[in-house]
């Protein structure tokens, strides 16, 4: 287990180096709450390795196994521990950013800062940093996640009961719209057809006009846990692609 | 690098129980030892692991494809001695890489 400092805390990170030609780096971002790095290092970093990425993880402040300070949870924190990685990583030219839920947001928020910085933007049953995708993430921070009892549910748990994010996160101040005119990256979004998050696919449209929706039908909120296959065979081919 | 299994179970028994810490205290780890059930492993606890085999063999052990095949949610199939037996063939694979 790799801790960086960075932003002034301990974050848990691990890399998956790229197989063959080195066509680039990838930072996977995980969700909010229940969710950490795994989702992401069990589905996509080997796949993406393959592809010739180098493939950068890391817990967000106050899961999975980085520090979880009693305070510090606006959006600006999540980003600041973004640049601090990136600054820490260096990966010499701009980076794909892969982010789910919560994490797609963290991307769009450090594409809207850094545009030249992002090479390309593929979420998961996310949206930018708007007002309306804000008060969903606020609704499902006043509710504990219905999963199974276990370790990751507790430490959600924890996570809500024990610091500031429920209160901190939705009252963060949101990036100008004006900032995503300069994102020129190609963007790729998919929904699951049975979550109400592709909703917002529209207005991420118009913010975003290079940006790419799909539906995986039949799926929820949770596509890495439920659909890898079908996130795979999106994802991978989108990447090969010669926008990218 | 040694390759033979019986190192390697030993080697993978002591990540293990570092990632387990207390939780893993009494539990005899052998290759039948299942992650899911016996070990009461998450997720995130396969990715710390991920970590320690990094640190142990380096990229000889691409422990992200061997994960990259099962049920991450259930951990179903995953025991401790397919994963012994996943090292033991990388390592007689490329024993130039060591």
């Amino acid at each position: 287990m790799s801790m960086v400092r960075a932003n002034g805390l301990d974050l848990h990170t691990e890399e998956v180096a790229p197989i063959g030609a080195h066509r680039g780096t990838v930072v996977l971002i995980h969700g909010m709450t229940s969710d950490n790095m795994a989702s992401w290092y069990l589905t996509l970093a080997h796949p993406l390795a393959q592809a010739g990425l180098r493939v950068l993880l890391y817990d967000l402040r106050g899961h999975g196994h980085s520090a979880r300070p009693g305070t510090g949870y606006t959006l600006d924190d999540f980003v600041a521990d973004l640049e601090a990685l990136l600054a820490h990583w260096d990966p010499g030219g701009p980076v794909h950013l892969f982010g789910n839920s919560f994490g797609g947001t963290v991307a769009f928020a450090y594409a809207a800062r850094h545009p030249s910085a992002v090479a390309g933007i593929v979420t998961l049953e996310s949206a930018p940093p708007t007002p309306a995708w804000f008060d969903r993430m606020t609704r499902r921070l006043s509710t504990v996640p219905t999963l199974p009892d276990s370790r990751r549910v507790r430490a959600a748990s924890a996570l809500l009961a024990e610091t500031s994010i429920g209160t901190e996160l939705p009252a963060s101040a949101l990036p100008d719209p004006a900032a995503y005119a300069a994102v020129n990256c190609p963007v790729l979004c998919l929904y699951g057809g049975d979550s109400a998050v592709k909703q917002l696919a529209g207005e991420t449209g118009r913010l975003l006009p290079r940006s790419r929706h799909v539906v995986i039908e039949g799926q929820k909120h949770t596509l890495l846990i439920d659909a890898p296959d079908q996130v795979r065979a999106e994802v991978l081919p989108w990447l090969a692609a010669p926008s990218i | 690098m040694p390759s033979d299994s019986t190192t390697i179970l030993t080697d993978v028994t002591t990540m293990l129980r570092s990632v387990l810490g207390e939780f893993g205290a009494d539990t005899e780890i052998t290759m039948a030892t299942t992650f899911g059930d016996d070990l009461g492993m998450e997720s995130i606890d396969v990715v710390s692991l991920a970590g320690r085999l990094q640190a142990r063999y380096g990229s000889t052990v691409n422990f992200a494809y061997f994960v990259s095949g099962f049920d991450t949610t259930s951990m179903t199939g995953l025991t401790v001695g397919r994963l012994v037996d996943f090292i033991a063939d990388s390592l007689r694979k490329q024993p130039a890489a060591s």
